[in-house]
């Protein structure tokens, strides 16, 4: 067993619990006033969403089932732990499974409410898990297929960047992001406004310091994603992580601007072009890596 | 090889004492110390061949041959009486060709072909023994105390207890035949025993619904069972070996030659395991009693099929008639199996889809026949082996004390029965998420399909991994909820019935727990045996990783979600004024009461089972017969 390999996946961990909450955070204050700006409103501060979460972490701790709590922490910790791995270099299938295990930690948390709002939400949570899963898959094995191994860090010895042969999986995780970014057009499973047909879906009998822990997850989570979109522009030439860096600030106002100008979708519809998407973007690119 | 011959003629002599003994007392006593002595004996066995290479002893008995052709005789015998008693003209006529066939094979074929090495052992028929022997009989045990509950809420029915037991433990008598005969003719001895358990078993209540699908399981499988005869009387004839390992050894040099015997060995795993287009005979065995169901599923049965295709990965590696056929219909039935289990809000009807999902990968793992696949699948086979009796084993103890076996009535089990859902929910969890077994075991599968270039077979997983997240994950929340206090109603739960729950659980999690030793001292001493040398798909670090990871989830679950938090419990939101929260009734808009009802999502009309089936059954026959006849074709060109 290598020691290294341990290591540099707790000091990952360690190191993104402190950083990527920063980042975040400062990604979801400028999500919010780039979106007030295509409203044509001023929007908040750019702190706005520390201020929020630091609220939420001084009220009172009150709960409806009592282990949703638990079910949170897991899915945090686990958010934390798949960042952790994927920023120092670990492998990439891995992170999948373990931000899919925070995912479903945090389902079962909406479930053990057993609130009619909060199942609702929890059943398109799984409904949208299923949707962008197969497009998740297939990416990381036409990254594996170009890079030769599914290490995150064996980006750094190619001589090109992933997305030269992989841009076809690339369009398809661009299509899945918005519903793992939780945007509209497939923003299902809870809202940013309590005033809808689900009231706040998931996160409907959250409060308090377990609502600001699932804010801090989805910040993370953001970050993480936004590592996905990024690793596609690295390889051994150091500028290209400069490259890398605009390439994601671009991608992320594009899922802005998305998100301002789309309604919401039926999960019908959801499913059925994720799935389209997965097959032709993530299919083919498989198939065309393996026999070309 | 004493400890061998003890673990086929143990469980025989237990049988024959369960069927002529009707006092209760006594059979509690037979199946307690029959239990206990087959489980320590398969622990010896198991610790004393631990990475053991392939042994082949010599062992050639004029007495086994008698006892196989009067075996195949009784068969027949038992299958065409059923066949004429409830008039069902195509099992007869199956029945009958079989019989003829095994006769004129016994008597005709098989005297001319010597096999000196009888019975064998190896790192697999190790792996299996133990799953026969410490998870069948653990379901032996649990169904002491089902079947009590049984017979006092069907007291129109007879009881016919003894038939049952005798029948579970030949099953394991059965079951270690198959995994420990190097004889051919042993191995499909044993193998059409197990068929005619579960025949009898499945129709076990006699009912109309019961018959019709043993008789739907007892044609499938004569038909599987046919293919091996075929297989059987190629091999004797062309070959000149009945000797298992011989027959993989000549495959190996001369591809061509065993084409076709391989696609007939071939269909008889796919029928047996249950895979599209045979799959309705597994469904069909839900109206048996749940331990029948466990054992079906878990340690027997489908297993031997899974098993067979596993012993001939070498050949399908190499063989592509046989191979494109066992890879095709694996994966399909893989995707279309876990789509048709996202419409089911039957508890026991997932669980079958869910199997004969599972054991699409791991026959797509054995059609691929690289090393890396072989790993895959011989830890697919460990991991569903202990999840899913566990699963049963709680589905049915939920059913009779709930009243249910619907997932909707589930609602709130995490207080109505706290130690079952939780035992229920680390089944679950073993199945399909990480860090546990099923979902590494499918990680594995999914490298070594990259590895192979398998396009196909990585987008089916793709999609079918999509499916099987959506259909655990709601089951698994829907025991989650905690609303009130409703009564706890498992109090009156038999200890044997604990005792195999908690076993199956602590084996489930014992085997993520240990998974790099495992790897290391059962899985990679087959495969070096098998290839001569030894890949993995996943690196000894994750491997390790998971193995911790998977104790801190269960000690966070175990002690974290007791629900007794010291946080001040508020009402759930309900659109009103709470009457009743515990209850989610409240008053509405028009001040009338309402409760609040949710269902979970079952998606029928795009995933239903109306949709799902002809396209499987449709495109999976079409799949068999074009590799019969490439492997016909085959054959012509060697002539």
């Amino acid at each position: 067993m290598d020691m290294n390999f341990f290591l540099s996946t707790i000091i990952g961990t360690l190191c993104f619990a402190v950083l990527a909450p920063i980042v975040g955070c400062l990604l979801s204050g400028a999500d919010r006033i780039i979106s007030a700006r295509m409203q044509g409103r001023v929007g908040p501060k750019l702190l706005q969403p520390y201020w929020d979460v630091r609220k939420l972490l001084g009220k009172d701790k009150i709960a409806v089932s009592g282990s949703e709590d638990t079910y949170i922490n897991l899915a945090l910790f686990f958010s934390l732990l798949a960042g952790g791995i994927f920023f120092s270099g670990g492998n990439f299938l891995l992170v999948v499974f373990v931000i899919t295990l925070s995912s479903l930690f945090f389902i079962v948390a909406a479930y053990s409410t057993r609130s009619p709002y909060a199942e609702v939400g929890a059943a398109r949570e799984t409904l949208q898990v299923m949707s962008y899963e197969p497009m998740i898959l297939l990416m990381t094995v036409a990254f594996y297929q170009v890079v030769g191994t599914f290490d995150v860090g064996g980006v750094m010895l190619m001589n090109h960047p992933v997305i030269c042969t992989a841009w076809a999986a690339f369009l398809g995780l661009l299509f899945v992001l918005t519903i793992k970014l939780r945007k509209s057009p497939f923003d299902i499973s809870s809202s940013h406004h309590a005033h809808q047909e689900i009231v706040k879906g998931t996160t409907t009998e959250m409060s308090g310091p377990t609502l600001a822990k699932v804010e801090i997850m989805h910040w993370v989570e953001n970050v993480l994603f936004m590592g996905w979109v990024g690793v596609f522009f690295v390889y051994a030439n150091p500028i290209s992580i400069a490259v890398a860096l605009i390439a994601v600030v671009l991608i992320y106002f594009f899922e802005i601007w998305i998100d301002n100008n789309f309604a919401r979708v039926k999960w019908q519809a959801m499913l059925k072009w994720a799935w389209i998407a997965a097959l032709i973007a993530g299919g083919l690119n498989v198939a065309f890596l393996a026999f070309m | 090889m004493g400890l061998i011959g003890f673990l086929i003629l143990f469980p025989l002599l237990s049988a024959l004492l369960l069927f002529f003994i009707k006092s209760d007392t006594a059979r509690d006593a037979i199946v307690v110390v029959s239990v206990a002595t087959i489980v320590v004996a398969t622990l010896a066995l198991c610790i004393g061949n631990l990475s053991t290479p392939p042994v082949y002893f010599e062992f050639d008995s004029q007495v086994v041959e008698i006892v196989c052709t009067i075996l195949s005789v009784v068969i027949g015998v038992i299958i065409l009486w059923f066949a004429w008693k409830y008039k069902n003209v195509l099992a007869g006529v199956l029945g009958a060709i079989q019989l003829v066939a095994a006769l004129i094979f016994d008597f005709a074929v098989a005297p001319g072909v010597h096999v000196e090495q009888g019975l064998y052992i190896d790192s697999l028929s190790v792996m299996m023994a133990f799953i026969i022997g410490v998870i069948g009989s653990g379901i032996c045990l649990y169904a002491l105390g089902y079947m009590k509950d049984h017979v006092a809420h069907h007291s129109e029915e007879e009881d016919r207890r003894p038939l049952f037991f005798a029948l579970m433990f030949l099953f394991l008598s059965a079951m270690f035949v198959i995994v420990f005969s190097n004889n051919m003719i042993w191995m499909f001895t044993g193998w059409e025993v197990t068929t005619l358990c579960s025949f009898l078993l499945i129709g076990y209540t006699r009912t109309e619904e019961a018959i019709a699908n043993s008789f739907r399981q007892i044609i499938m499988n004569i038909a599987g069972g046919l293919g091996f005869l075929l297989a059987l009387y190629y091999c004797a004839i062309n070959m000149h070996t009945l000797s298992f390992v011989e027959f993989i050894q000549m495959g190996i040099s001369a591809p061509a030659v065993i084409s076709l015997p391989v696609c007939a060995l071939a269909f008889a795993g796919i029928t047996k395991a249950a895979q599209m287009p045979f799959h309705s005979w597994l469904l069909g065995a839900m109206v048996a009693p749940t331990p029948t169901s466990a054992l079906l599923h878990s340690s027997t049965m489908v297993k031997a099929g899974v098993f067979l295709l596993v012993k001939l990965a070498p050949l399908f590696a190499i063989s592509t008639a046989p191979a494109v056929m066992v890879v095709l219909i694996g994966g399909i039935t893989f995707t279309l199996a876990s789509f048709m289990a996202i419409s089911q809000s039957n508890a026991k009807r997932v669980l079958a889809y869910s199997t004969v999902a599972n054991l699409g990968l791991i026959v797509a793992c054995a059609g691929v026949g690289t090393p890396e696949a072989v790993w895959a699948a011989m830890f697919l086979i460990l991991f569903h082996a202990a999840a899913k009796s566990l699963l049963f084993l709680c589905v049915g103890t939920a059913e009779h004390h709930i009243g249910s076996r619907d997932i909707e009535d589930m609602d709130l089990l995490f207080e109505r029965m706290p130690q079952l859902a939780r035992n229920m929910m680390v089944g679950i969890m073993v199945m399909f998420i990480a860090p546990f077994g099923m979902l590494i075991s499918k990680w594995a599968t999914l490298v070594s399909f990259v590895d192979n270039h398998q396009v196909a077979l990585i987008i089916l997983l793709a999609f079918g991994s999509a499916a099987t997240f959506m259909f655990w994950a709601k089951w698994l929340g829907k025991l989650s909820g905690i609303a009130g206090h409703p009564a706890n109603v498992e109090k009156t739960v038999y200890k044997s019935e604990w005792a195999a729950i908690y076993t199956m659980t602590a084996l489930a999690l014992v085997f993520c727990v240990a998974l790099p030793v495992i790897s290391s001292g059962v899985v990679m001493p087959y495969i070096s045996g098998v290839y001569g040398y030894t890949m993995m798909a996943l690196d000894s670090d994750i491997l390790a990783l998971m193995s911790i990871l998977s104790i801190a989830v269960i000690f966070v679950l175990l002690a974290g979600s007791t629900g007794g938090s010291k946080k001040r419990k508020v009402d759930a939101y309900l659109a009103g004024v709470s009457v009743n929260n515990a209850d989610r009734t409240y008053r509405n808009a028009l001040s009338q009461e309402a409760t609040a009802t949710v269902r979970n999502m079952y998606l029928a009309d795009t995933f239903g089972e109306e949709t799902i089936t002809p396209v499987a059954v449709v495109s999976t026959t079409i799949i068999i017969i074009g590799a019969f006849a490439a492997a016909l074709a085959t054959v012509a060109a060697l002539l």
